[in-house]
């Protein structure tokens, strides 16, 4: 994304939305009411080359799983486009459809359940090829032990032992074999290492950078745990409320970034060293809910440099100085524009404070 | 404050004697030694704390680190009396000179809430989903304080506003509260009868960063505002830097490491508690070089059969035959002390543990 020579991204979506409805109660339904929508993805759009990690990091709730979900065509996009290799992938369905899941696969998050407790590691990342139709036994053996070795799980003494002999970090390898075995061109790992003891993580997300490189995968990275996120990709995306709100090089999006709500994320994680520790301003109430989206800015309603103008107009995405895309009326005169009649936002001028609560005061 | 229109003249005045008593409170010291708990298992007795201490000085806060499984929810079940009936648990815990290790149900219910409380690791098992928030606080406060219940509601309101919660709220069940909002009543409810210790268990685990950082400044306000001791249990040693004054980190069982903070992350003398600064993970500075995460290869050892010597030799790249045989002993170097043979070669280990291949040479899948 950031080289001159762009080459075709593996995966793009375009303004994709995924939006779920919601259950109605039965005299809302006689009423002839339509049930509430949940606007889980909004308008996202995102391109992974080959090669390349994208980190996706927000709060919970934000939408990372359901785009993540919906780039694989687990869950099916409401609106908007996703190609792979150029195809367009967004509607296909059957044959086609098994096809792409063969080369877009997903990680998930808990390494303990994840796996059939029942099966031999062996059967367990045998299972895809199968379900496939791929290769005879003993070609399907071979491609078994080959995405051991990737994973580094030595197939001689492992292949059939159960999950239960293996520990956290063993099993997400087993986890990431499994997905490997069918030769994907695009993983989505979400949350991959946050069930695992920080001691480790590293080589669980050393193995992923490893297998982008080596196998040129394109990678979206899904993480609470932002910090991680700065050592494997280049490229990070910040959601809020279904909504790509800043995106960029990972140094300047978790080093310096420019919007409102990126800068508290990003500030509420503690740091090793007492000099580092930033200013901490609380941010008023919830997140909304995805079935009630503010409206103008998504985020105006916690924001505290929220103004008029932020409550009436949602800001675009737009592209900074440095090359950083950043969706908020501080780093973007065109709203303004549209209402000079509204107070506009001005970096750091705080209009709106939460009532954290004494006890949060007494520090702050 | 919030609430106190709706008082009498004498409720008010009952509230004030309250709030003076409970703020009279003195910040409990602990004192844990030998500390071992066998849990009662079917494959035999399981050694989950194995001869730990360590000291919360009045007024200040003890990080407990370690990566799970380690022992650190169980120290702190023992501390409230919550271990399982057949546990076996020895040693001791001198809460302001009493041990509380053994103690009856009656004398238990004099301590626990009042003496020492806790904020579990999930905020939903601390609270009763059939009543109303306001009144599990009150119920607690008038287990132990001769007022009635519309001083007890109008505390309860007051330490709502302490956490940054409407009052109105407390009419409200646990289902109703959002997880961050559950974790602030958790804390409001342990600071309600202004016990002198408090345990925090992972308080903020399940929350993502913002919630997170917004519980942990309450927490860290209970310490600036009210100067209370307390214990705080987690994994995240970036947590404790910006929370405790000392930290104690745990592995299988024992204690590793400890002393003030900032000297054992500065300049650790345990191996393990080297391995854990190198695979944890931080921002990038502008401008500053980052080190590459290490993470530390292999697994904790079953403690049904520990090992024999020391319990981190397996994953230890100093590892000699001298720590496969023989359990080291805890030594003191300043304010710190580690169980590890070669405490006096740490400033080397730390030279040769900041490179990723001193750790790879480790792992034995490679
Ligand atoms: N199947 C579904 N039906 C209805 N709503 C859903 C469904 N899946 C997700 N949602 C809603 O969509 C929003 C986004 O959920 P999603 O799981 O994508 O969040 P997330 O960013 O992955 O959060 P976390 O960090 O907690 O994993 C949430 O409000 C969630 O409640
Ligand atoms: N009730 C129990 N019976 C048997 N073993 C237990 C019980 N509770 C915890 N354990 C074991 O004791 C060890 C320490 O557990 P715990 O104190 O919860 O660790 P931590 O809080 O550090 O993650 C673990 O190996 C755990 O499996
Ligand atoms: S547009 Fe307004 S409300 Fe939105 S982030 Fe920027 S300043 Fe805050
Ligand atoms: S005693 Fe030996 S094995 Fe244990 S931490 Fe020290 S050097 Fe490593
Ligand atoms: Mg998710
Ligand atoms: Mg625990």
């Amino acid at each position: 994304m950031t080289d001159q020579t762009t080459p075709r991204p593996v995966i793009e979506a375009r303004d994709l939305k995924t939006h779920f409805q919601g259950r109605t109660g039965i005299f809302n339904a006689l009423a002839g009411a339509k049930p509430a929508v949940a606007r889980a993805v909004d308008g996202v759009s995102l391109s992974i080359n080959a090669r390349e990690i994208v980190g996706l990091v927000g709060e919970s709730g934000c939408g990372k799983s359901t785009l993540g979900m919906s780039l694989v065509r687990m869950y099916q996009p409401t609106s908007g486009q996703i190609s792979f290799d150029g195809d367009d992938i967004t509607h296909v369905e059957g044959r086609r459809l098994k096809a792409y899941r063969r080369q877009a696969q997903i990680i998930f998050q808990d390494p303990y359940s994840s796996l059939n407790p029942r099966l031999t590691i062996g059967q367990i990342i045998e299972e895809p090829l199968i379900i496939h139709g791929i290769g005879n036994a003993a070609e399907r053996r071979a491609k078994v032990i080959r995405a051991m070795d990737i994973v580094r799980i030595p197939a001689s003494e492992n292949i059939d032992r159960f999950p239960s002999d293996l520990s956290g970090g063993q099993r997400q390898r087993i986890a990431i074999a499994r997905t490997l075995v069918l030769e994907p061109r695009f993983i989505v790992a979400d949350e991959p290492v946050s069930m695992l003891d920080v001691s480790i993580q590293a080589s669980v997300l050393e193995l992923l950078e490893e297998l982008s490189r080596e196998l040129g995968l394109a990678v979206l990275y899904i993480s609470h745990d932002i910090a991680t996120v700065g050592y494997i990709c280049k490229h990070v995306a910040v959601m809020y409320l279904g909504r790509i709100v800043e995106e960029g090089r990972a140094e300047d999006i978790l080093a310096e970034p420019l919007h409102p709500y990126t800068q508290r994320l990003m500030a509420s994680i503690p740091r090793m060293d007492p000099g580092e520790i930033p200013e901490r301003t609380e941010l008023r109430g919830d997140v909304p809910s995805p079935m009630n989206v503010p409206p103008g800015c998504r985020f105006s309603t916690r924001c505290p440099c929220a103004t008029d103008l932020c409550r009436e107009i949602e800001p675009e995405l737009c592209e900074q100085p440095g090359g950083q895309r950043v969706r908020c009326h501080i780093h973007d005169d065109r709203g303004a524009r549209q209402r000079p009649d509204l107070e506009r936002p001005e970096a750091g001028r705080i209009t709106e404070i939460a009532d954290a609560g004494l006890l949060a005061e007494a520090t702050e | 404050m919030t609430g106190h229109q709706t008082l009498g003249p004498a409720a008010a005045t009952a509230l004030g004697q309250l709030n003076e008593r409970l703020a009279a409170k003195p910040a409990a010291h602990l004192q844990v030694s030998g500390l071992s708990i066998h849990y009662s298992t079917l494959r035999g007795p399981f050694n989950a704390v194995d001869n730990v201490s360590f000291e919360v000085a009045a007024g200040t806060n003890l990080g407990l680190v370690g990566e799970s499984g380690c022992g650190k929810s169980t120290v702190v079940k023992a501390l409230m009396g919550l271990l399982p009936e057949m546990t076996r648990v020895t040693g001791q815990a001198l809460l302001d000179g009493q041990n509380i290790l053994g103690l009856s149900d009656a004398d238990l219910q004099d301590v626990r809430w009042n003496r020492i409380s806790l904020i579990t690791q999930s905020a939903m098992n601390s609270l009763d989903p059939v009543y109303c928030i306001g009144d599990q606080i009150c119920e607690a406060i008038l287990a132990h304080e001769p007022v009635g219940k519309t001083v007890a509601w109008a505390r309860a309101e007051q330490m709502f506003a302490l956490v940054g919660l409407p009052a109105e709220r407390l009419r409200e069940f646990p289902h109703q509260f959002s997880g961050g909002m559950r974790q602030r009543a958790v804390i409001a409810m342990a600071l309600a009868l202004n016990a002198g210790m408090l345990l925090a268990d992972e308080p903020t685990t399940a929350l993502d960063p913002i919630m997170q950082s917004q519980i942990m400044s309450r927490i860290r306000g209970i310490h600036d505002h009210m100067r209370r001791s307390m214990i705080l249990v987690t994994h995240d040693i970036a947590v404790v830097a910006e929370t405790c004054e000392t930290v104690v980190v745990m592995y299988a069982g024992k204690v590793a490491e400890s002393g003030p903070t900032q000297d054992v992350l500065d300049r650790p003398l345990h191996p393990y508690t080297m391995g854990l600064q190198n695979a944890f993970p931080r921002l990038p500075v502008r401008g500053q070089p980052r080190k590459p995460l290490i993470s530390i290869p292999g697994t904790v050892p079953n403690l049904l059969l520990p090992p024999a010597g020391c319990r981190f030799a397996g994953r230890c790249p100093f590892a000699t035959n001298l720590c496969r045989s023989v359990a080291p002993p805890t030594y003191q170097i300043g304010a710190q002390s580690a169980a590890c043979h070669y405490v006096e070669r740490a400033s080397q280990f730390r030279v040769a543990a900041a490179e990723p291949d001193t750790w790879r040479s480790m792992e034995p899948s490679r």
